[in-house]
């Protein structure tokens, strides 16, 4: 039976949905706006393969983070590498029928959970002890705290608190179908829920245009050998 | 329809890119030379792209589309607008961005766009363009005087030739010694060279580019590039890091095809001659000297082995390398139009340069751009620890045989 709290949390999912596919349009909208300019450095050639090697030593590694700060490198290569694991394990509250590779990743995904939330701790640590990151934003904060959150409360639960999976299932395929059935009682799933739900608007940018800026960094780094170097 | 006060058009749709990619991480502010000066992180570069990306919300957002356009903060702007100018466009912060962000062309086109509204440049920057219209240098200083007070008076011009020497304007009106050098080597090295009168050598356009003042650049570079090219020019040589930058760069875009010519930076030239033994050494050097990377020579255009190789080529020297080095050189302070507005910062830069020269027991410290060169030998005035400051031409003149071929 379908509570007031479901509703609330129903209706918060759709505006957040609405919220993160507003800003993806409006930054697209930007985007197509924004000045077509001849490109004004010489550039290796995107297939070569020392730019392909370069942008995936990048984005798999964190190349250019690990040679200059190593811990922060560690926290942040942590971070990324469970979140994935994490985020895969949850895709199975999201598919009606669950693929074997998501059910082989499952104790993967538990154990990653731990390394989250480790991860998230030692960041935060080197941000506000090492004397010289002298800059953190207040998004940078608030991001960080939502994730602590989330990974703390979703550990709870994966521990002590357990909620009803079923209904979580049958609540989540209810959102994505349009057709609402109860959350599972109890609040730490729904304060999980929720922290989930406002990270979803705030999900950063960079996830999207950091790979493409990578990849023509590494072109540049490339073009910078050719740039005057031709004969 | 157009926004016309849109902050985003002038953005590249790759430079929009690299505005959304940043994470704020900070990493950046490890190398920022300006931030190692003054501590200030509102003047950092992850505070600078995160103001700009609120500018944009503000004018681009849907809260505008639907709403129409709310005020931005004028002292806000203006605030930017001095953050955007401090800097030295050095380039170090991108050179070490995680996501590789081109900082050093990102600033310039932030300033353009503060330009566009009226909020930059910043002080003497906006003479600038009153004066190369004059006079043809930023310096505002006689045409005539462009090349007498240092040119060697035993070397020949050539009315035409393949190769051309571009002196440029900091070189031959801040650093006399550099570009003498320059004349000289490349008198040694016996190869026919010619160079336009004075009052046809023009500003390159680099000053105006980097503080966003645009307006005068087409017509600088197609009277430059026309004039080489009637002079039947093939390779333009230039020993100034920013004026190589922006002919190599931004030159084709400004006169709008090809250029007739190839450009190359003198140390590449002088490292092939002494290569192929056109250039000999007369005596040698029992020193020890330290290279300064000029960021627009290491992180603007790759040129980073040959000066080394020139310096290596020297019987009897020991050539160091501050920590950093290459692609990762710290500005000296005087890059980005900045040394002549932020004076103090560039100064507090140019001494950290010559301390780190001295801790490692240089005996010269050797530069390659002619304002590192006058802005640290500025900066060694009144300070406590000494080196002696010496271009890389300047140093090559005096150790090459001259008139052997």
């Amino acid at each position: 039976m379908i509570r007031y709290m479901d509703v609330l949390l129903l209706l918060l999912a759709y505006m957040m949905y609405i919220a993160f596919l507003v800003r993806v349009f409006t930054h697209v909208r930007i985007w197509l706006n924004a000045a077509v300019q001849s490109v004004t450095y010489t550039r290796a050639p995107l297939g070569s393969f020392r730019v392909c090697a370069l942008t995936a030593m990048e984005v798999l590694f964190f190349r250019k983070l690990f040679a200059n700060d190593k811990p922060l490198w560690t926290g942040s290569w942590l971070f990324h590498l469970s979140l994935f694991f994490v985020l895969l394990r949850h895709l199975r509250y999201f598919l009606q029928s669950v693929p074997v590779c998501i059910t082989a990743v499952q104790p993967f995904g538990i154990f990653a959970g731990y390394i989250l939330l480790i991860a998230l701790v030692f960041i935060l640590l080197v941000r506000l002890y090492s004397g010289e990151k002298r800059y953190i934003s207040y998004s940078n904060y608030f991001i960080l705290s939502a994730l602590l959150l989330l990974s703390f409360s979703g550990l709870l639960m994966r521990n002590f608190f357990r909620p009803d999976l079923l209904q979580a299932k049958a609540f989540i395929l209810g959102i994505l179908t349009f057709r609402p059935d109860a959350a599972p009682s109890g609040i730490l799933f729904n304060f999980h829920f929720l922290i989930a739900l406002l990270l979803l608007p705030y999900v950063p940018s960079h996830i999207f245009a950091a790979p493409l800026v990578i990849a023509e960094a590494a072109r540049r780094e490339e073009g910078l050998r050719m740039m005057m170097h031709e004969k | 329809m157009k926004n016309k006060n849109s902050f985003s058009k002038g953005l590249s749709k790759i430079q929009f890119m690299e505005l959304e990619a940043c994470t704020q991480c900070g990493e950046c502010l490890k190398f920022c030379p300006v931030q190692e000066v003054t501590g200030n992180t509102l003047i950092s570069p992850p505070e600078k792209i995160r103001l700009f990306r609120e500018f944009i919300r503000a004018t681009d957002g849907l809260k505008t589309r639907l709403f129409g356009p709310g005020e931005i903060d004028r002292r806000l702007l203006e605030d930017f607008t001095k953050a955007v100018y401090e800097c030295t466009t050095c380039g170090a912060c991108g050179q070490n961005c995680p996501v590789g962000i081109f900082t050093q062309r990102l600033w310039p086109t932030l300033r353009k766009e503060m330009v566009r509204r009226g909020l930059g440049p910043i002080g003497i920057q906006s003479d600038m363009p009153g004066l190369i219209g004059k006079t043809g240098n930023p310096y505002g200083k006689p045409a005539k005087e462009r090349y007498t007070p240092w040119f060697p008076v035993d070397v020949r011009i050539a009315d035409r030739a393949d190769t051309a020497y571009y002196a440029g304007c900091s070189g031959s009106y801040e650093a006399h010694p550099m570009v003498r050098g320059d004349v000289l080597v490349l008198d040694a090295i016996g190869r026919p060279f010619t160079m336009l009168p004075p009052e046809e050598e023009v500003c390159c356009g680099f000053p105006l580019f980097i503080t966003g003042q645009h307006d005068m650049l087409e017509d600088l570079t197609k009277r430059l590039v026309d004039a080489y090219k009637a002079r039947g020019v093939k390779t333009l040589i230039c020993s100034c890091p920013c004026c190589v930058n922006i002919m190599v760069r931004d030159w084709p875009a400004f006169y709008g095809s090809e250029l007739p010519f190839k450009v190359r930076h003198i140390s590449q030239v002088v490292s092939d001659a002494i290569q192929e033994k056109r250039l000999v050494f007369s005596e040698g050097l029992q020193e020890k000297i330290i290279y300064h990377d000029p960021c627009y020579l290491s992180r603007g255009v790759g040129i980073i082995e040959e000066p080394r190789r020139v310096l290596k080529s020297i019987p009897g020297v020991a050539l160091l390398e501050f920590d950093r080095h290459g692609v990762n050189s710290r500005c000296c302070g005087s890059g980005g139009a900045a040394r002549k507005v932020f004076h103090e910062n560039a100064i507090a830069m140019g001494r950290l340069t010559i301390d780190e020269a001295v801790a490692k027991g240089a005996d010269k410290l050797v530069l390659s751009c002619p304002a590192c060169y006058a802005k640290v030998n500025e900066a060694m005035v009144g300070h406590e620890r000494q080196v002696r400051i010496v271009d890389i031409m300047e140093l090559l003149s005096g150790l090459v045989k001259r008139g052997q071929l």
